[in-house]
């Protein structure tokens, strides 16, 4: 089946008019049904939509372009390559997530999945769009729905995190907006032609004839965008909203937070890394410093919070770290781990988030200190959070891990390098907010399942029934297999990430372009990595000098 | 008509629209109000039909600026405010007439609900 | 024999685990708690069969050859690559065979140990993911799965350490031992990378990309360090701060007194016999890089020296009789440590062997002493108790005199080729020297204290809990949760623990008694693990004359003063009240406050600066310019709004100023003609 990518754009916003439309549906249960299987549909359509990519290219698959302003430029541009490929499947599986993990008894739930349905296109829009008005256009266009779902549905202070999310995350934008124009701008000096369209302007930067003349407007460039996705990651300083929006939001919020940040961080690595590669290597040690304060201060803050949903937010901070960390090594191994890190986030983040949810509903607060001794009474439910605080704190054979191990050792072998002007010590301080992240879940942890039962009146104290763990259920997959067998993820990403880094840091004229012939696609990518990997036989068995495991260098003979 | 200059037109419509303006700003009654403010119409309403009479208007089309062949642009703009005018009146004393209703007094300075 | 079998013996413990966790409950209520025990210890069992006959194939070469059995692949990018893949060698057998062997006893003994208590499935299978994460620890064959079983026996150490997790003391001993080791954890990482680093920095090619392979990494490891020595230091000082967290050396061993509230099967498997040498077995796999950087190995040795002593004199200031022996435990780990300074690292595995032995007899005796006296753990209760308990008293006094390094038993075998060899060998300079003699001084002393223990415990004149209250009549037999429940009492009457108790002691005791003897003989396990001699440092020199006099001497003399001091029953000295106590004994007991001054300093001041940061730095700077700005602006919004009177003729006013201004304005310009 060949399902065009616009198709997926749009379906959960037609869903969302849809689902509006059907006024004769009153029930709250069928209104959940046919959210669901609005976003199974989208879900699947983004499954088949996948299904066709070619996980060799670099190059955008599924484009469909129609002009849209034209005088100015502008198209409607969408494509997905391996960078977005993971993220629009992150989108649509945590937004049926989202769906499922909605209680009937939320109020007016007609309009509550209405917006999260067209908060859907929006993301998705945003991974796909590939000409930068439209990317704008969407990415402002997640602000509404979320300031909806947040002022209406959620906690006492819903208002001021609402007002303070869209205010903070737009006065960010409106940087990233300056920076578009001035890029089409740029290019329109270069060529005689206005244009929005990344690919066209990327094809331009490797032919170094872009920023020929115009390396200081590069950097100031470079700056407006990158301050817009800092705010969005969230990068330090400009974090402070996250915390708000967590506490306040309803449970939805910070899971589709949890997406909606990898915008961020999405951002540089689909605009800044391939249109700024001067600016990017000249920027990387400032950006490589925010990534490490990011990580120990989210770590740190967090461990003062008492609230659980606030200190997920500032674990956020502390794990989007990581992304930027990796991201920013410009190493391949850094840069795969950091987009890796980006989907494993968005799992565990969504898993605890959801866990706390549950308590929330059932109890009304999510303040640790009210808590204590859950294990007792409720088994599965503490050995699902327990699982997904592993993932969180990066155990071996969970998610986290691999991203984290990837980002820190790419960001260490740049470092030690001396790569960029970058030194191992953002790695080696960085790794100190993994000790950290233990600290603060363990010690949460501790407070609300361990020691006697605090709380013994109020509501059923039963534990999670396994048909609403469902949604944990599938996310705790997701841990391990992410932990497991992480190529699954690797293998579609590989050939873009590398492209990516290589329009970053090869010199003009050798950098690969999203106008590449697809002969050519190939070739470049292996040729930059003599050291490509083989797969070896599974199942083999080698016979080995043993001295050889003592250091000696000796001949290796293999049986069988 | 030609022993009157322009310039004179121009004092009294500057005369007229002065009076207006210190009407405005000094007088309370929104009646008296009212009238200042058409009294500034109509200084405007001279000087444009003056200019309409003594300069041909640069925004005639064709490029022979003979007297007569104007296309009466200042005549036009004239009766336009005069339209405006008569709107503005019919709305603005409905309001005064509301106001009164509403609070048996219209002294402008007690009508200060605008205030931030 | 086949070698794919290595994998059943990694997953059957995970097996077990399944078996365990998920169906654990279900089966307790249809099967019983006894045929599920028998479930638990089943796998491991298994797996020490399938060890020993992978051991045999191994043994039974001319030249011991490694097997590599590899899987599918783990991570696989561009530039690295890492499989799934098992190492069967000489080191990684020795290991599975003790971590599988003893492993099953403890099983064996836990399933009566712990028959009353109500999570017994939760226990087994906690227990059984361990020894499943330990297996691949040892059995991997490249850095990161090692860092899989690493991180997994911690994990496993965190869930058994809270196993009774209403006690919050128990649960922050948990955490304690968590965090702790994470430390240690993040100096391993960065030493892996470091290695990769310098490999590929040298551009020296690595087969299939398997940078962090043992078979593949090694050589070239080799190659690019010796160009480079200060790297091997730097790469050698990281691992040995994993090592150190994992194994409880100076200073981050403070999680491991702590550890023992866990349940004392946990003590014995976890924190004696194997998760806590996971350290020397690293050392051990990566022994290259400290064969080529002397000063690393020079500071292995001072801080295993260091801490063999440190905890030894500690040990006199604790009356747990489970501390005791774990400050024992940090003081053999020391002494594995100097043998791996020294280079003599089959030293170092050769008492990892005879210490799990002895030290997991030691322990479980010591459950079987905790277990007849009603959960108490204080020696001071104890006395005379030979009487009672003869299994277990017999076979304690084997460990007891086996850790005290009486010749013949397996202690001294071991202790002998550590101290030789620290003594007689110069890679490490002078320390290794020092280091060896401060060992001598500090097996001395653990002669000693083992016997305050022994003589503690089982001899004495009284009865020493006949003092205690006698309870109200106290039904022994009610369901109780937690082990807590019912404390000793004067009318207290101990008997001898039930047959799978004391048959896995009386295993152990043998093993202990007999194992240095037989391995030691022809220099056996020296060759088993290092057939052809250490790349590097070449052939080990093991001779010093009379060392074995002065060892009779240290071990005599350690116990001689030992029973001597102890053979009144309990000094007024050391008794229940701790103000008449020696100063130097109340400080060892609190540990020389080292263990505050780190809990101050990182726990207690890392918390102030956590909520510091929060409160004044989050919610004050960062947070604070943000909601500053929004109030900035409605301020300034306020201060404009006064200007609003809402009298309409000041408004007519401004408006035609504005307007003057604006017209003048432009007037000026025009008449400036635009000069």
């Amino acid at each position: 089946m060949n399902v065009p990518l616009s198709a997926l754009i749009w379906f959960p916003a037609i869903g969302a008019l849809l689902l509006q439309l059907l006024g004769f549906v009153k029930k709250e249960k069928d209104i959940k049904s046919i959210a669901v299987l609005f976003t199974t549909v989208a879900l699947g359509l983004n499954l088949a939509v996948l299904s066709k990519s070619n996980s060799g290219t670099y190059l955008f698959q599924a484009v469909e372009s129609v002009s849209w302003i034209e005088n100015l430029g502008i198209r409607y541009l969408v494509g997905y390559d391996g960078i977005s490929f993971w993220l629009t499947v992150l989108t649509t599986l945590m937004t049926l997530i989202i769906v499922v993990a909605t209680p009937d008894t939320t109020k007016n739930l007609r309009g509550f999945f209405g917006l999260v349905l067209l908060l859907e296109t929006a993301m998705l829009g945003s991974f796909c769009a590939l000409d930068l008005v439209l990317f704008f256009s969407f990415f402002e266009l997640t602000l509404i729905p979320m300031f909806f779902l947040v002022s209406l549905w959620g906690g006492p202070n819903r208002n001021k995190a609402a007002a303070k999310f869209v205010v903070y995350t737009f006065a960010g934008s409106i940087f990233m907006l300056v920076g578009i124009v001035a890029l089409a701008i740029q290019h329109q000096k270069v060529t005689g032609q206005l244009d929005f369209s990344i690919i066209n302007i990327q094809t331009s930067v490797a032919s170094g004839k872009f920023w020929a003349n115009a390396l200081q407007a590069q950097t100031f460039i470079f700056w407006a965008l990158a301050l817009g996705f800092m705010v969005k990651t969230p990068a330090f300083p400009f974090h402070s909203w996250i915390g708000d929006t967590y506490a306040e939001s309803p449970t939805a919020g910070p899971i589709l937070s949890s997406v909606m940040v990898k915008m961020g961080s999405y951002g540089f690595l689909r605009f800044c890394l391939p249109l700024f590669p001067e600016a990017v290597q000249s920027q990387a040690p400032v950006f490589m410093a925010i990534a490490t304060i990011g990580i120990l201060y989210g770590a740190l803050v967090a461990i003062a919070q008492t609230d659980m949903r606030r200190m997920i937010a500032y674990s956020s901070l502390s794990h989007m770290g990581f992304v930027l960390l990796g991201i920013f090594s410009l190493s391949y191994k850094g840069m795969i781990g950091g987009s890796f890190q980006q989907f494993s986030h968005g799992i565990t983040t969504g898993l605890l988030v959801i866990l706390v949810g549950y308590l929330v509903e059932k109890h009304g607060t999510a303040d640790m200190n009210a808590f204590g001794g859950l294990k007792a009474k409720m088994p599965l439910f503490a050995g699902l959070f327990l699982l997904g605080m592993l993932g969180s704190v990066g155990l071996p054979t969970t998610n986290g891990f691999i991203g984290e191990f990837l980002a820190l050792m790419g960001a260490y072998e740049t470092g030690a390098r001396g790569l960029f002007g970058l030194s191992p010590g953002f790695a080696i301080a960085s790794g100190l907010g993994v000790v950290l992240g233990a600290v603060y879940l363990f010690v949460m942890f501790q407070k609300v399942f361990y020691g006697p039962v605090k709380v013994t009146e109020g509501p059923d104290w039963q534990d999670i029934p396994v048909s609403k763990a469902l949604p944990a259920f599938v996310l705790v997959f997701f841990v391990f297999v992410g932990g497991l067998y992480p190529n699954l993820f690797f293998g579609p990403m590989e050939a873009s990430t590398q492209a990516t880094r290589l329009m970053a840091i090869s010199e003009a004229t050798k950098r690969p372009s999203w106008k590449d012939k697809p002969e050519e696609v190939t070739i470049r990518v292996a040729l930059e990595d003599p050291m490509q990997g083989q797969y070896i036989r599974a199942g083999s068995e080698r016979l080995i000098s043993s001295a050889r495991l003592h250091g000696n260098v000796d001949e290796k003979r293999e049986i069988r | 008509m030609s022993g009157v200059p322009l310039a004179a037109y121009l004092a009294l419509g500057l005369f007229m629209f002065m009076t207006g303006v210190v009407g405005v700003v000094i007088r309370r009654s929104p009646i008296v109000i009212f009238m200042c403010i058409e009294l500034m119409l109509n200084a405007v309403n001279l000087t444009f039909l003056a200019f309409a009479r003594y300069q041909f208007s640069p925004m005639v089309a064709g490029n022979s600026f003979k007297e007569g062949q104007s296309a009466m642009a200042g005549q036009m703009m004239v009766i336009f405010v005069m339209a405006v005018a008569a709107a503005e009146v019919a709305v603005g004393l409905g309001i005064i007439m509301a106001i009164f209703r509403l609070r048996d007094n219209i002294d402008i300075d007690e009508m200060n609900l605008l205030k931030g | 024999m086949d070698n794919n079998a290595v994998w059943l013996i990694i997953l059957l413990p995970v097996l077990g685990f399944l078996i365990q966790g998920l169906a654990g409950p279900s089966l307790q209520k249809r099967i019983g708690k006894k045929a599920l025990g028998v479930l638990a210890v089943l796998p491991i069992a298994a797996s020490f069969v399938l060890g020993l006959m992978l051991t045999q194939g191994l043994a039974s070469q001319e030249h011991a050859e490694a097997v590599i059995v590899t899987g599918g692949s783990w991570i696989n990018i561009m530039g690295l690559n890492i499989p799934f893949e098992w190492v069967v060698d000489p080191l990684s057998m020795t290991m599975v065979l003790i971590i599988t062997g003893v492993g099953a006893l403890i099983h064996l003994y836990s399933t009566a140990y712990m028959a009353e208590d109500k999570d017994f499935s939760r226990f087994f299978a906690y227990l059984n993911l361990f020894v499943a994460a330990m297996l691949v620890l040892v059995l991997g064959n490249n850095l990161p799965l090692l860092f899989i079983g690493w991180e997994g026996v911690g994990l496993c150490s965190y869930l058994l350490i809270g196993f009774w997790y209403t006690d919050t003391t128990n649960t922050k001993a948990a955490n304690k031992a968590f965090i702790v080791n994470r430390v240690g954890d993040w100096s391993l990482m960065l030493g892996l990378f470091l290695i990769v680093v310098v490999i590929s920095g040298a551009n020296i090619p690595v087969e299939d990309n398997r940078y962090l392979s043992y078979d593949a990494m090694l050589p070239a490891l080799t190659t690019a360090l010796k160009a480079n020595p200060a790297m091997a230091t730097a790469i050698a000082l990281l691992l040995f701060g994993g090592a150190a967290g994992k194994s409880a050396q100076f200073p981050l061993y403070v999680w491991l007194p702590d550890a023992m509230a866990g349940p004392t099967p946990v003590s014995a498997l976890i924190h004696a016999a194997t998760m806590v040498t996971s350290g020397v077995v690293l050392l051990n796999r990566m022994n290259i890089v400290f064969q080529l950087s002397p000063t690393a190995s020079a500071i292995v040795c001072a801080v295993g020296a260091f801490t063999a002593l440190f905890a030894a004199i500690i040990a006199f200031g604790q009356t747990d009789i489970k501390k005791v022996l774990a400050y024992s435990t940090v003081s053999q780990l020391g002494f594995m440590f100097i043998a791996c300074g020294a280079g003599a690292y089959w030293a170092g595995m050769f008492h990892v062997t005879t210490h799990a032995f002895f030290k997991a007899l030691l322990f479980l005796g010591a459950g079987a002493v905790i277990h007849a006296m009603s959960h108490e753990q204080d020696m001071r209760h104890y006395g005379k108790l030979a009487k009672y308990l003869p299994i277990t008293f017999a076979t304690m006094m084997i460990g007891t005199l086996a850790i005290a390094g009486v010749p013949g038993l397996s202690g001294y075998y071991s202790k002998e080729a550590i101290l030789g060899s620290a003594i007689a060998n110069s890679h490490a300079g002078q320390l290794s020297a020092i280091s060896g003699w401060v060992g001598l001084g500090v097996a001395a002393l653990t002669a000693m204290y083992m016997g305050r223990l022994a003589m503690l415990t089982f001899f004495g004149k009284e009865e020493r809990w006949r003092k205690l209250p006698v309870a109200d009549h106290h039904d022994h037999e009610d369901g109780h949760d937690d082990d807590h429940s019912h404390a000793l009492t004067g009318d207290h009457k101990p008997k001898e623990v039930p047959v799978a108790m004391w048959l896995p002691l009386v295993v152990l005791a043998l093993l202990s008694a007999g194992a240095g003897f037989i391995l030691n003989q022809g220099k056996r396990f020296e060759h088993w693990l290092y057939p052809s001699g250490l790349s590097q440092l070449g052939e080990l020199k093991h001779e010093v004359p009379n060392l074995e006099i002065y060892s009779y001497i240290a071990a005599g003399l350690g116990l001689f003063a030992g029973v001597l001091v102890y053979i009144g029953g309990l000094p007024a000295k050391e008794g229940l009240d701790e103000t008449k106590w020696a100063r130097w004994r109340r400080s060892a007991a609190n540990q020389f406050g080292f263990d505050a001054l780190l809990t101050n300093l990182f726990a207690e001041g890392g918390r102030d600066v956590a909520i510091g940061t929060s409160a004044f730095l989050e919610d004050q700077v960062i947070d604070g310019a943000v909601e500053g700005s929004a109030s900035g602006t409605r301020n300034f919004g306020g201060w404009l709004q006064q200007i609003q009177t809402g009298a309409v003729r000041l408004y007519a006013m401004l408006m035609l100023l504005g307007g003057v201004g604006f017209v003048g304005y432009f007037l000026f310009v025009v008449n400036r003609g635009g000069k």
